[in-house]
Parts: C-alpha cells; sequence; structure tokens
C-alpha cells in the first residue's frame, strides 16, 4: 500500500505535479531530440566516409601509409583477390593505384592524392559516381579522362573537357609530365576529402608510373557492417604478413573518435539536463513534504517506521519523475522517428556542415538501447532527488508534527 | 497488574532556557478495561501526559512502564514499533491518510504489523461496521462528516489490536450528536471487549461518562475520583 499512497499523493496537488512532469518532459524532449540531431550527424558523417572514402576495410603494403610511396605496392595480388573472392561475407571490393602528385594549370596548381580505379569495380564499393555534379563518370572522354572535386576545378579555374598536367614521378623516378581532360566534376558533403582527392583509371596511371598490373589498395565491402571485424580477422589469418589489412575505424580513426565522442556528449548532454531536472524535482518534493508534516509526524506516532516513510517518499519521486520521463519519451521518440524519415533540412549552415563531412539534411536518430538508458538516468535522477526530501522527513518528531 | 505504570514521571521543557514544568513527579497506575478521563484546564499537562504514555516522549525524570516494558529502555526503532502493536492513538482532528479510503485507512496500519491480506480486509469491515461505517468504507475523508472521520480513526486505533487508546480531545471538533454517537461506540466496545480507554479532554460530555476521573493541574494530579455511578 505504501507505493499506492505516494502514488495517489502525486496526484494530491495536482497542479504542482503537472508543472514538474512537464518540466521533466519538456526538458527531455529537447535534450533527446538535441541527441538524436547529434546522432543523425555522426552517423551520416560515418556512413558518408565509408561510402566515398574508406569502404569498410582497406588492404595495403605494410609501409605503404606510412607516406604513401608507390614501391609500397601489394606484392601478390592474385592470391589476395582469391582470398576475398572466397569470402561471402564480402559484398565487393576494388583494387586501386595510388599516387601523390601535382595537377597544374595555366591558372595554379594543387597536390592531390590521385587514385587510379577501375570506373566498374569502384561503384559497387563506393558512391563517388553518384556524387558527381558535372560531365560524367569516366564517360565521353576516351584519352586520359580524370575526375576531379568541385574544389579543384574552382581552385584551377578549369571546366569539364579542360585540359590539366600531372606532374609525377615514376616507378624509377623520373619526373613525369602528363595531359589529361577533365572528364567530370564531383562533390561530396566532405569538403576537405574533395580538395585532397582526384580519380584516373588504374591502367593510365600504372602506365604513365610504369607500373604495369600494380596496387597499393584494396577496398572492401561487406555486406553487414557489423562483420567488419571477424572478416578482418579471418582474412589475416588467411594472408601475408606483410599486408595491413585494416578496418574504416583504423583508416580514419576521427571518424570512429567522432561516433565514440558523440555518444559520450550526449550523456554528459542529457546528465547535465537531468542535473538540472533534478533540482526541480527536489524542490517539488520539499513542498510536498513541506505540506505534510503533520501527516507524516501522524504516521510515525501510529508506528509506520522510518523505513516505510523513506520509501513513501523516494516511490513518489520515482513516480513523478518517471511519468515525466515516459511522456517525455513518448514525445521525443516520436519526433525523433517522424524527423528521421523526413529529415531536418539545415541547409541554413550547409557549407559549416559540408567542412564537417555531412550533407545539409540531417536524419536524427537514436537506438532503442538509448532510451533505455535514458529511462534508467531518470530513474537515478529521481533516487537522488528524492534522498534529501526523505531525509527531512525522517528528520521530523512526531510530536512536534503532529502539534505543529 | 496494571497495564500502566507511571513512577515519579516529570517533564521538563526547555530545562536550559525557561523550564517549564509541564508535568511533576507524576504517580499513576491505570489497569485493563479502565474507561478515564484525564481533565485539566489548558495549558495542565494532559497532552503532555498522554504523549508520556504513548511513547510519543520520554519524561524528563521518571520511569513508565508499560505492560512491564520500560519505554526508556528501547531504542528509536523499537520504540515505533511498539507503539504499532500496543498503542493506538486518536487524534482530535482526525488525522487520516487523505488519500486512503476509510477501509484502506484501517487496514494500512495492519499492514504495517504484516499481517495477511484476508485477515486485515475481514478485520478492517468488521471494525468498520461496528462503529457504523460499513456502508461509508470506500469513502475518503473528504466525503466523510467529522464525527465520521473520528469513527473511522477509532477503527484505525483499534486495528492493530493495542492494548490502550489514547485519545487527546476527541470530540473537540464534534457537534453534540456525533460526540454521543462516538462515545457510545467507545463505551460499547469498552463493555464488550474490554478496550482500555483514556481520554484527555476538558469536554463535559465525556467526562460525565468516564468511569475514573484523574484531574491534573500545573502538572500535578489533583484528583483521581472512581465515578461508581457508571458502569
Ligand atoms: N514542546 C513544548 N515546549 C515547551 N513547552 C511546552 C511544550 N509543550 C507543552 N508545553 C507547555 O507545557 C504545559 C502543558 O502543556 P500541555 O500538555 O499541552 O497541556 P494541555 O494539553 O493540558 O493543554 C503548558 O504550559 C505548555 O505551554
Ligand atoms: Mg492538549
Amino acid at each position: 500500500m505504501i507505493a499506492a499512497i505516494s502514488w495517489r499523493n502525486v496526484w494530491r496537488t495536482r497542479l504542482r505535479s503537472l508543472v514538474i512532469i512537464m518540466a521533466i518532459a519538456i526538458g527531455l524532449t529537447g535534450g533527446v531530440l538535441s541527441v538524436g540531431v547529434f546522432n543523425g550527424l555522426a552517423e551520416q558523417k560515418m556512413r558518408t566516409a565509408i561510402d566515398t572514402q574508406t569502404a569498410h576495410i582497406q588492404i595495403h603494403q605494410k609501409g605503404f601509409t606510412d607516406d604513401y610511396d608507390i614501391h609500397y605496392f601489394l606484392k601478390n595480388p592474385d592470391n589476395i583477390l582469391s582470398v576475398i573472392e572466397m569470402d561471402n561475407r564480402i559484398k565487393a571490393y576494388s583494387t586501386r593505384t595510388i599516387s601523390e602528385l601535382m595537377i597544374r594549370t595555366a591558372n595554379g596548381s594543387a597536390g592531390v592524392q590521385l587514385l587510379g580505379i577501375n570506373p566498374e569495380a569502384e561503384k559497387s564499393i563506393s558512391t563517388i559516381w553518384e556524387s558527381v555534379v558535372d560531365g560524367a563518370y569516366f564517360e565521353g572522354i576516351k584519352r586520359n579522362p580524370i575526375l576531379i572535386s568541385q574544389k579543384t576545378a574552382d581552385k584551377l579555374k578549369v571546366r569539364v573537357k579542360s585540359k590539366i598536367i600531372l606532374s609525377l614521378l615514376d616507378t624509377d623516378g623520373n619526373a613525369v609530365d602528363a595531359g589529361f581532360r577533365v572528364v567530370g566534376i564531383f562533390k561530396t558533403s566532405s569538403s576537405m576529402f574533395d580538395e585532397a582527392t582526384a580519380f584516373v583509371r588504374q591502367e593510365d596511371l600504372q602506365r604513365l608510373t610504369l607500373m604495369e598490373g600494380v596496387n597499393h589498395e584494396i577496398a572492401i565491402k561487406v555486406n553487414d557492417p557489423e562483420e567488419v571485424t571477424p572478416v578482418i580477422a579471418d582474412l589475416k589469418s588467411n594472408l601475408s604478413e606483410d599486408l595491413q589489412i585494416e578496418s574504416w575505424k583504423e583508416v580514419q580513426p576521427e571518424l570512429a573518435y567522432i561516433s565514440d565522442m558523440t555518444g559520450q556528449m550526449n550523456f554528459l548532454f542529457l546528465g547535465i539536463i537531468l542535473f538540472a531536472l533534478a533540482f526541480g524535482i527536489l524542490n517539488t518534493m520539499l513542498m510536498a513534504i513541506f505540506e505534510r508534516v503533520k501527516e507524516i509526524g501522524v504516521l510515525m506516532a501510529v508506528g509506520m517506521n522510518k523505513m516505510k516513510i523513506f520509501l513513501m517518499i523516494v516511490f513518489e519521486t520515482i513516480f513523478l519523475a518517471l511519468i515525466g520521463g515516459f511522456i517525455g519519451i513518448i514525445i521525443s521518440a516520436s519526433l525523433i522517428i517522424w524527423l528521421g524519415n523526413q529529415g531536418i533540412n539545415l541547409s541554413v549552415v550547409g557549407e559549416g556542415l559540408a567542412a564537417y563531412g555531412v550533407g545539409q539534411i540531417i536524419y536524427p536518430q537514436l537506438s532503442g538501447a538509448f532510451y533505455l538508458q535514458l529511462i534508467l538516468m531518470v530513474f537515478f535522477t529521481a533516487l537522488f532527488s528524492s534522498i534529501y526530501p526523505a531525509i527531512k522527513a525522517l528528520k521530523l518528531k512526531p510530536i512536534e508534527a503532529i502539534h505543529g | 497488574m496494571s497495564i500502566i505504570q507511571l513512577n515519579n514521571v516529570s517533564k521538563i521543557y526547555n530545562p536550559d532556557t525557561i523550564p517549564v514544568y509541564a508535568l511533576n513527579k507524576v504517580n499513576l497506575e491505570i489497569e485493563e478495561g479502565e474507561f478515564t478521563a484525564i481533565v485539566g484546564p489548558s495549558g495542565s499537562g494532559k497532552t503532555t501526559l498522554l504523549n508520556m504514555l504513548g511513547g510519543l516522549d520520554l519524561p524528563s525524570e521518571g520511569k513508565i512502564l508499560i505492560n512491564q516494558t520500560d519505554l526508556q529502555s528501547l531504542s528509536s526503532k523499537q520504540l515505533i514499533d511498539f507503539r504499532l502493536h500496543n498503542i493506538g492513538f486518536v487524534f482530535q482532528d482526525y488525522s487520516l491518510l487523505p488519500v486512503l479510503t476509510a477501509k484502506e485507512n484501517v487496514e494500512f496500519i495492519m499492514q504495517l504489523q504484516n499481517r495477511s491480506k484476508s485477515e486485515y480486509e475481514k478485520r478492517a469491515m468488521e471494525l468498520l461496521k461496528e462503529v457504523g461505517l460499513g456502508e461509508r468504507m470506500h469513502n475518503r475523508p473528504s466525503k466523510l462528516s467529522g464525527g465520521q472521520q473520528q469513527r473511522v480513526a477509532v477503527a484505525r486505533a483499534l486495528a492493530p489490536k493495542p492494548k490502550f487508546i489514547l485519545a487527546d480531545e476527541p470530540t473537540a471538533n464534534l457537534d453534540s450528536k456525533s460526540t454521543n454517537d462516538l462515545l457510545d461506540i467507545m463505551k460499547k466496545m469498552n463493555k464488550e471487549s474490554n478496550i482500555t480507554f483514556i481520554f484527555a479532554t476538558h469536554d463535559q460530555r465525556v467526562i460525565d461518562k468516564a468511569r475514573r476521573v484523574i484531574t491534573i493541574d500545573d502538572g500535578a494530579i489533583v484528583k483521581d475520583k472512581i465515578n461508581t455511578a457508571i458502569a
């Protein structure tokens, strides 16, 4: 019956209870929405990076990624590919030849990492072909086509079909200048990536650097992102130790860091909101106890022990907070689901978001586990804010309380 | 053997500033089955005495034995438990829990005693019928008159089967009819079930029905009289 008394006590001063319940609900809704947006941003950044840059898994010769020395190429690509082919958790792969070089035009120069790709295979692991905003994805220019970013095109003041010069070193260390023609211009949501990357056909780059058949990188996509770790483990055990086999998290540690940080920041953020709400709850409960001094005194007089009085107040606080918490979660979860489909158009701040590496439409998202954790947090907030009022109640002396 | 025994009990409020001798060397014995009124003018020490008998406050000097238990020997936790099982309280302003129905108010105290559901439900209904509220047991106190609330309070006080009932000015807020109804009910319980009632009162209607009248003034018993005319 103690819980029943607590529950009914919540509704005794209906207006006051509703005020704090709404405060909790609104506070949580605001918090959860923000967290959903932050989370959506982080997720989108991660997904964009995987789709346009890192794929799920990358294989290099050990040493290559230290300073992209073209001599560290994959030693036995056919063997690697046959192992990859056999793993049916792997959805697709693409081989790349890579060279760091200067692009020059009459109007200036830009240093880029040039990826020599097989345009068709690349399509199966990367969405870069969908990011072409002008020209075409390796169509329309027969000899030495190059795909550059909008950023680079603007910087060098070139357009589709413009001629540009690539200055690179061949495998013997000789400087080579080669004429290319812009086949297409791409734009992803990451301006950093755009600035630093250009694409040519793999055979063109191999021919110019005198590295026929040479691959520096194999990019792999798996069917289920959860399987990245086991697939890597199997690849490592089946392939030479000379190879560096990494997940996207290892290729771009900052991505994993962002996703971890976002999670931690989110809980910190909600923690601060709840901490503030805790004082509201505490105040409400102190008022309730202040009003019921006499009643509590009578309960003590007739034989309700301190433990039970303590529980009665803790329950009431928890009910108050959980009602607010559930309302808040129902409202915010509905909003998150709706906005998660609809998206929030943030084109107003679009440029800033591009620098961060995501598009202009944000899709907030949160997992079921998040809501569970949130309910737990609300519960502990209530527990925390009930302790002081409960102790206050226990300090009452029955006669003083009764005779006021 | 007395159920209550006071030996030289004194209560001094504010001993360090302006001491108030609310009780001064009181000696008193109360037997099972008494129907006793403690009377005296306002400020004479009736409430203080009742608080002592109820273990709500401890004496400054002297000894209180209830059923041979020395109240001062109990820890505060034991004292609460002792009150729960041995002493029934009726207050001037009824003091029922407003969020509970009449029946729940009576049941709750038995739940605190960890009695079984079937037991407390049955007893609560019996007691409420006895005080004439069989029809109103699902009402909350706010839906009951003062007299009805005080009868619920009597049922609540009786529910834990205490050794005696302490009632401090129980009729002060009641009209004549309610007062008479309440007194009749208590008198009947006293006669039929030998339940001990101790009142602090200056209500003549109560005094007239009491078999023993203890008069106190200035914290001391000045008269202790058995009214043989009352059965
Ligand atoms: N908590 C207290 N502190 C100081 N004095 C008190 C306190 N309670 C009662 N008194 C004093 O003790 C005396 C007896 O009071 P009380 O027992 O309430 O009398 P009654 O119930 O007969 O009116 C009074 O003089 C009163 O002022
Ligand atoms: Mg009094």
